[in-house]
């Protein structure tokens, strides 16, 4: 498949400034080209083009009838309300919600005819610095355009859901503006599900932050065994904001969750946790470069993860803080359970301290499970297995505790 | 009708794989006995408690043990527990990220399941978890907290104790439980362990001192060195140990 010369029709193209900004894209993705061991950010991640043989960019919902009222796109069991968009295909299917007053969600190609997006998309971050972010810009079309007014807190969380069937072979762009205004809060949650299929979903979420704004974001990830899971966040972080997010990850062929923050202003925060459980052949990879370019900010992440089988971990962290950052903490821990000889974890923390009145740290730990914890809880009568599954699942809830909400906690672990 | 022992070990040579710490080991108690082993620091002790339980990291090189009739050697630790085994260890592991109260709800329900009993629920376990608490004078707050997480020494041994009397064993080891506790809470869990010796409970008690077995008065004391008993008396046995020491009967050797 050559990723530049399919034949698309894209929504749109009749605005000549989203059809320069896809061209922009093209140009972007052919200066960085497919990403290979060379390549820095992607050495422990890279992955043949080949292995996306005969794909096709997606850009119609899986099937016509489907408009987000099919039973497979709704989670009608979640113990929580929630204000849920599905997204069929890549498509979002905004016509059936009701929205609170201060929340906006519109389809992002709504958004560009409305001249609304036009000063968030692709100002968060440098194309250049990321291939498939690139790509998505250069197929631009399917995403969401989501505003939440100054001072506005939304109560429920919006849930994006992205369930994937009947979609082999399929490359989907996904490309989501979410914007927060000064003293905005929301809770996002995002769920990707997905089975039987060979896939690509490639995510580009722009997260702006105003002043004393908060946003929740987590989300899950539990694509099919074979699909590919590309995602990019890239968040500005204005004035005492917060970006708080948690990200599960299960098994499949790849999940990259990456995160580029801008800790803008004095007192912007954010915290980056996550965890992962693999099983059999697996790779997951948790990216973040967190950049302190203001006083008093504040970054701190925790990932832990759970390996077996010939699974594979990866967890970059790179934290810069600016010269002018003083008075700034970041905080990194990665810890790994390797339940297998052949279980892999590759693990590249990145500090580049320009300032001197700071306070950083990093660590990064694997281990396997303590045998006298094993015997101990077999003494008391619990099976070996089911001791190890204790003791699995008290490993990860040490990064799941960061979720303050227990029901959205339980939901992330149940993907683990 | 001759009764058949509840735990029968005979001529036990065990150990880890470059040392042999069991040799020629015999032990026999009958259902509501009370034994207690005593002897020095090194003499094995904890070796024997582990082995009676099934810790992987020692082997069996020769010699028998038998639980109830049964063959114990092939069980794994977990089996031997369903059968009736309890160990109280002289060092409670600690289990971050597990609370007590999720753990105990664990352990019972796995021999319930064992027994082919159905599994308590919640709030049948919760009501069963406050009585057994309240007798062994454990709050509500720790058993919240962690499992053996910062918890004292006695905090830890009385967990152990709760644990024995929500799982009803037929037979209690219990390694060194007074060590590190203090006078009030050796009654306690004296207390705790005479009440399930009311249930006809057997008990292997693994001691050096003998203040905690002027509270159960076992009806066996053995002196035990170098990996085997020596000898075998009453309680004016361990008496004489309080006395005078070991090295009578390790020198008489």
């Amino acid at each position: 498949m050559d990723l530049l010369q399919q034949n698309v029709n894209l929504w749109g193209d009749d605005i000549p400034w989203l059809a320069g900004l896809r061209e922009k894209g093209r140009l972007a993705f052919q200066k960085t080209g497919w990403p290979t061991a060379k390549t820095e950010s992607w050495k422990y991640s890279f992955f043949k083009q080949s292995e996306l043989e005969d794909f096709v960019i997606r850009t119609e919902p899986c099937h016509n009838e489907c408009h987000g009222e099919c039973s497979c796109h709704l989670s009608h069991n979640l113990p929580f309300e929630v204000i849920e968009i599905p997204f069929c295909g890549g498509q979002p299917d905004t016509d059936h919600v009701g929205l609170p007053e201060g929340l906006t969600v519109k389809p992002l190609v709504e958004a560009v005819y409305d001249k609304e997006a036009q000063k968030y998309l692709n100002k968060s971050y440098d194309a250049e610095n990321f291939p498939f972010a690139a790509l998505n810009t250069a197929y631009l079309e399917q995403g969401l355009f989501i505003i939440v007014e100054r001072n506005t807190r939304v109560t429920k969380p919006l849930l994006l859901s992205y369930h994937t069937h009947n979609a082999q072979n399929n490359w989907m762009n996904i490309h989501n503006i979410i914007v927060l205004e000064s003293g905005a809060q929301l809770t996002l949650l995002e769920d990707f599900q997905g089975k039987d299929c060979h896939y690509f979903n490639n995510i580009v979420n722009e997260i702006f932050i105003g002043g004393s704004a908060r946003l929740n974001h987590y989300k899950r990830v539990a694509e099919a065994q074979t699909a590919f899971h590309i995602a990019l966040n890239s968040v500005i972080v204005r004035q005492k904001g917060c970006y708080n997010a948690f990200c599960a990850q299960s098994e499949c062929r790849l999940a990259r969750n990456e995160s580029l923050i801008l800790l803008q202003q004095e007192e912007a925060s954010a915290n980056l946790n996550g965890a992962y459980r693999l099983y059999k052949d697996g790779h997951s990879d948790i990216t973040a470069n967190i950049r302190h370019l203001a006083e008093k900010t504040l970054s701190d992440q925790f990932v832990k993860g759970v390996l077996d089988g010939r699974s594979k971990g990866v967890f970059q962290g790179q934290i810069h803080i600016a010269p002018q950052a003083q008075k700034t903490e970041g905080y990194q821990l990665h810890r790994a359970l390797l339940l297998s000889d052949d279980a892999e974890v590759d693990c590249k923390p990145e500090l580049e301290i320009f300032a001197d009145d700071v306070k950083c740290s990093h660590g990064a730990a694997s281990g396997d499970l303590d045998k006298e914890q094993l015997f101990y809880m077999q003494t008391r009568g619990i099976s070996r297995d089911d001791a190890k599954q204790i003791l699995i699942e008290a490993y990860l809830n040490e990064s799941l505790i960061t979720v303050c909400d227990e029901q959205i906690r339980q939901w992330l672990a149940q993907v683990l | 009708m001759i009764q058949t022992p509840l735990l029968e070990v005979k001529n036990l040579y065990a150990g880890v794989p470059e040392k042999e710490i069991l040799k020629d080991l015999s032990l026999c108690i009958n259902k509501g006995e009370v034994h207690a082993l005593m002897g020095p620091n090194g003499a094995g002790k904890s070796t024997l408690s582990y082995v009676l339980a099934g810790k992987p990291d020692y082997t069996v090189t020769k010699g028998s043990i038998f639980f109830k009739g049964k063959d114990f050697l092939p069980l794994k630790p977990d089996e031997r527990a369903h059968l009736g085994l309890f160990l109280s260890m002289q060092s409670p592991v600690a289990i971050a990220g597990v609370s007590c109260s999720n753990f105990l709800k664990h352990a019972v329900n796995a021999k319930r399941k064992a027994q082919n009993l159905p599994e308590l629920d919640a709030a049948e376990f919760l009501k069963l978890l406050r009585e057994k608490a309240k007798e062994l004078n454990i709050s509500g707050d720790m058993l919240k907290r962690e499992m053996n997480v910062g918890f004292s020494g006695g905090e830890k041994k009385r967990l152990e104790a709760l644990q024995m009397s929500l799982l009803q064993p037929d037979l209690a080891i219990l390694d060194e439980t007074d060590s590190g506790l203090d006078v009030d809470a050796v009654r306690i869990v004296a207390e705790s362990v005479n009440r399930l010796r009311a249930q006809d409970t057997s008990l292997l008690i693994i001691t050096h001192h003998i203040k905690l077995l002027t509270y159960l008065q076992p009806d066996v004391v053995h002196v035990y060195n170098d990996g085997h008993i020596l000898c075998s008396g009453d309680m004016a046995l361990a008496q004489e140990i309080e006395n005078h020491g070991y090295t009578q009967f390790t020198e008489a050797k």
